[in-house]
């Protein structure tokens, strides 16, 4: 299917705007998707993601103390609620060139890996999920129901549902059963956050130099015994999606061109090894391939870099479709272990709002066009589990093994026995992968929790210094500069600030989807979700013609509006 | 016998409709509210809860229908024929967008297509809604309007010194004169994110069929519900003995009373530390993270910069060292007394194998115990004096009585004991 990159001149006039997308529902934020999907030739063509809110964190930031910068930055994203407390501690971290204790890394590793433990569920069952629930599928495609009713789900002995009708009718919003675990579950996973982190949204614990939480053994003990609770759970939500993701393949192969995209995926890797962490830039391509989750860039399906460094040179924001003007020419050729870096790079950018109209040849979103050297990037659990397995470079773990192709879960016993639980690279990248991949991602993320709490209970007998939580800092009087380099549920986030006289002069935040749902860039290039839902075809009957297809499409990226455009 | 909805039928059901609007938010409070229970989403879509009427959410993190066929009913509320009662909640500050007519927005949804004719011509059929369109164009209309968060209820961070939104809280924006078709002015849910059960409780609150007939629910003089944010955060918090006895964290992580690292507890309205912040977990103070005045309307510029004692704090603290460190010793005596049986007292020593306690026996404690007694008993009978008439347990001691070979026994290792240090 050949993408345009510019609307054709059908679109251009008023009538022909199609009302469908405007808003997205079950995303997060506010986003309006103009996009006409053609019912008699079942192909969508053009679209475009217009991001249609914008707050000014970066301008707020600028001009205050460096001490808010972790709890007013925090507040650009509610749905990655810890994740921007983290990655602005980190940014912090290095700009103060503090080091945290261990006992304060697997704390915030914690933080993060519980946070991915509300998130993954809340997008599965409360996004995705409801788009291949019974009301829906019975809606747009009665034969697909009718299959389903008569196909067995193979994996019912982890499930517990017989047919892939009985799953679907599981997935139906409030009265079905997944739909009500997985919330029950979402808050489970926020009650063990919240021991450490305060409260969610927003953990009021995040500092630079480690935490400020009051770590006990009854808090950690709390914390382990709702973390273990996941792994049952997740083998049963692997089990689900991975039944629901074949039946959905095998009754029609097309289902494998919804959303499907070109293999550009970046991450950043998450949670840190905390013996390797130091937040210096210096030592910035150690602690990185040292954590949990490798970071990494793959473009067309092959692997560019492991390098965190490599990686932040990489990165670009392109305004040119955006209500913002361009701000000339940044500070800084190089950054500060000497590579050279763009003038669209994050640390020499403005940012400088100028709202207008919407218009999708010209500009049309709040969001910018982040881009790795020069190419459109989808992040996600998806992105960080395939950038594991191809590199195969992360440190062995008791849970975790990358091979090259794959990533083995060893999941310890719940009320099912231990067990080795695969995710395999798929030969290809579409909505229905994307969601099957946020299934395992869940398992990933339960293993990473209860290993960084079991060696934080270890620690926290140990008595010695590494079981501080916090290490006090200094910010320095001169011109400094730092970065976060880290990631939510919905995939990787950056945080670069610039600090003068102990003020913030500036601050650059770029979410997941500033990524994954960027508007087109300077070469009119769509984001990577522009391209996924022009490459979708209307597989499904969808009488309604609601648009079923593409509504799928956007939902398996789990956009977030807010962390897009702040 | 209604509710503030007016919508029930003989048996106290029914159904509202919820309209959800952001503006300049994000999201944090769609999340705290998912997080509830008590009620939660489940239990106030499903009906599931008597006297409380069913609600239809439409919410754009939520509802199964999008684009028009979502907008259609947010048309149907502000041209009147929607047919049932319902409710406006506000995410998130009001920017100062009406201006920009025409010329974009700062947050929008739906389209100028989507727009009720009743209110005029809007905008064109191809641009976004201003979400301020909306809430002006709902606000009348409905049966209660509650602004969720400390963006939508005061300005939040949106409105904070260098925005270039000029963002508002809704009172500001819909005016002091706003009353809903109840008659209640907006109603204030501030915190952020606010605590999801708070929101969630004055919703349902405000929804619930009274069976004492007509209930009145109370809120300050800035309409916030009155049992929830009556009182200080600082009353409430588990650190405030540590402040009473003027013992001080020196920094973050300590487990003392985290005024000096730049907690504002002792001057702010919130019940997290009773509530927790989902199912009585956390709370920021119980996790050790200091009050930043999040639910007030000064915050954040009040209450800035973070991590940095606040000014009150200097002569408050000085105080509470000073009658502190006298309170403080007193009290160790007294625990120190109450941390022994008074049988050990009669036999002079302790049935601890942990081989660090003793008995207490010397003469100064001999004094003070025999002035508390004094105190403790005054004008009643002093029944623990019986205790020195009582004669020993024959077994104490029993496994020695039978001759059980304790020599073997090894001394406890001594990392597994810790001494009770005297603060």
């Amino acid at each position: 299917m050949s993408i345009q990159t510019e609307p054709s001149a059908a679109r251009t006039s008023a009538a022909a705007t199609d009302t469908r997308f405007s808003p997205v529902t079950r995303v997060s934020g506010l986003l309006a998707v103009d996009a006409t999907p053609d019912f008699g030739s079942r192909t969508v063509g053009d679209a475009a993601l217009v991001t249609t809110a914008f707050r000014g964190y970066e301008n707020i930031l600028a001009g205050r103390d460096a001490r808010d910068a972790v709890f007013v930055s925090s507040r650009a994203c509610g749905v990655c609620g810890s994740a921007h407390a983290l990655a602005s501690s980190l940014a912090m971290d290095m700009a103060c060139g503090v080091q945290p204790p261990p006992m304060a890394v697997v704390v915030r590793n914690f933080l993060a890996a519980t946070e991915c433990l509300y998130d993954h569920p809340t997008h599965l069952f409360g996004r995705a999920g409801p788009d291949f629930s019974e009301a829906i599928v019975r809606e747009t495609s009665p034969e697909l129901w009718k299959r389903a009713e008569g196909t067995r789900a193979p994996r019912v002995g982890y499930h517990g549902y017989a047919t892939v009708a009985e799953i679907m009718a599981a997935l139906t919003p409030y009265s079905g059963i997944a739909h009500r675990t997985a919330l029950a579950m979402s808050r489970i996973a926020r009650e063990a956050f919240v021991l450490l982190g305060g409260k969610y949204p927003h953990p009021q614990t995040t500092t630079p130099g480690g935490l400020s939480a009051t770590v006990d053994t009854q808090d950690l003990n709390l914390a382990y015994l709702r973390v273990t609770r996941f792994f049952d759970y997740g083998r049963q939500v692997v089990a689900l999606w991975d039944d629901l993701t074949d039946f959905m393949l095998e009754a029609d192969p097309r289902y494998a061109e919804v959303g499907a995209a070109p293999i550009n995926l970046l991450d950043l890797g998450l949670w840190d090894d905390p013996y390797a962490y130091d937040g210096s830039i210096e030592n910035a391509s150690m602690w990185g391939g040292q954590r949990w989750s490798t970071p990494g860039a793959i473009v067309d399906g092959k692997l560019q870099t492991t390098d965190l460094l490599q990686l932040d040179v990489g990165i670009e924001e392109f305004v040119d479709r955006s209500f913002y003007d361009e701000w000339g020419s940044g500070m800084f050729a190089i950054d500060p272990v000497g590579n050279p870096l763009s003038e669209r790079h994050p640390y020499n950018k403005r940012t400088i709002p100028q709202p207008g109209r919407v218009d999708t040849q010209g500009r049309y979103s709040w969001s910018t066009a982040a881009r790795w050297n020069g190419h459109p990037m989808e992040t996600g659990p998806h992105a960080r589990l395939w950038i594991s397995a191809l590199a195969a470079s992360q440190p062995h773990t008791r849970f975790i093994e990358t091979t090259g192709s794959s990533v083995r879960l060893h999941v310890p016993s719940g009320n099912m026995p231990a067990g080795t639980v695969e995710w395999r690279v798929p030969d290809r990248l579409n909505a229905l992968e994307r969601n099957r991949a946020r299934a395992y991602a869940l398992l990933h993320a339960a293993v990473v929790a209860y290993e960084n709490v079991v060696i934080a209970l270890d620690l926290a007998r140990s008595r010695g210094s590494d079981a501080r939580i916090f290490t006090p800092y200094e910010i320095p009087r001169d011109h400094v500069v730092g970065a976060g380099y880290w990631g939510g549920g919905r995939g990787a986030i950056t945080h670069h600030l610039q600090i003068d006289g102990r003020v913030i002069d500036n601050y650059q935040i770029i979410g997941p989807s500033t990524f994954s749902g960027s508007p087109r860039d300077g070469a009119g290039t769509p984001g990577p979700c522009e391209t996924a839902i022009a490459a979708t075809p209307l597989v499904t009957a969808d009488p309604g013609e609601r648009g079923i297809d593409v509504l799928r499409a956007i939902r398996s990226f789990d956009l977030c509006m807010f962390c897009a455009s702040h | 016998m209604a509710n503030v909805a007016g919508a029930t039928t003989s048996n106290g059901s029914g159904t509202v409709h919820v309209f959800w609007l952001s503006g300049m938010s994000c999201d944090g409070c769609s999340i705290s509210m998912i997080g509830a229970t008590t009620p939660s989403i489940e239990d106030l879509s499903l009906a599931s809860i008597p006297g409380v009427p069913r609600l239809v959410m439409h919410h754009p993190m939520l509802s199964d229908d999008a684009g028009s066929d979502f907008m259609q009913a947010y048309r149907d509320a502000a041209d009147g024929t929607l047919g049932q009662p319902y409710v406006l909640v506000v995410e998130g500050s009001v920017p100062d967008d009406q201006a920009m007519d025409g010329a974009g927005h700062f947050a929008a949804m739906g389209l100028g297509s989507d727009w009720p004719r009743s209110r005029g011509s809007g905008v064109a059929a191809e641009q976004p809604v201003k979400t301020s369109d909306w809430i002006w164009a709902l606000a009348p209309g409905a049966v209660v309007t509650i602004a969720i968060g400390t963006c939508a209820t005061w300005g939040g961070i949106p409105a904070a010194a260098g925005n270039v939104t000029r963002s508002m809280g809704l009172s500001d924006y819909l005016g002091k004169d706003y009353r809903s078709t109840r008659g209640l002015p907006v109603v204030n849910v501030p915190g952020c994110a606010p605590i999801g059960d708070n929101f969630m409780e004055t919703l349902k609150e405000l929804l619930r069929v009274g069976d004492a007939g007509k209930t009145v629910l109370e809120f300050d003089d800035l309409g916030r519900p009155m049992w929830m944010f009556g009182e200080t955060v600082h009353r409430h918090c588990p650190k405030a003995g540590y402040y009473e006895e003027g013992v001080f964290a020196e920094e973050p992580g300590d487990n003392q009373c985290l005024v000096e690292i730049g907690c504002w507890g002792p001057v702010v309205l919130c019940n997290i530390v009773e509530r927790g912040a989902i199912n009585h977990m956390g709370g920021c103070m119980v996790a050790g993270g200091a009050c930043i005045g999040c639910t007030m309307p000064g915050f954040p510029d009040k209450y800035s910069p973070f991590y940095k004692a606040p000014p009150g704090s200097f002569i408050s603290g000085h105080a509470s060292r000073t009658t502190g460190a006298v309170i403080r010793r007193l009290r160790r005596i007294s625990m120190a007394n109450g941390n022994r049986e008074p049988l050990w007292d009669n036999a002079g020593d302790v049935a601890s194998g942990w081989g660090l306690a003793a008995a207490i026996s010397n003469p100064t404690s001999k004094v003070n115990s025999f002035f508390y007694k004094k105190l403790q008993y005054r004008g009643t009978v002093n029944h623990a004096k019986r205790n020195k008439y009582q004669p020993l347990p024959k077994s104490r001691d029993i496994l020695r009585q039978k001759g059980v070979d304790l020599e073997a026994s090894t001394p406890v290792l001594q990392e597994h004991v810790r001494t009770r240090e005297e603060l």
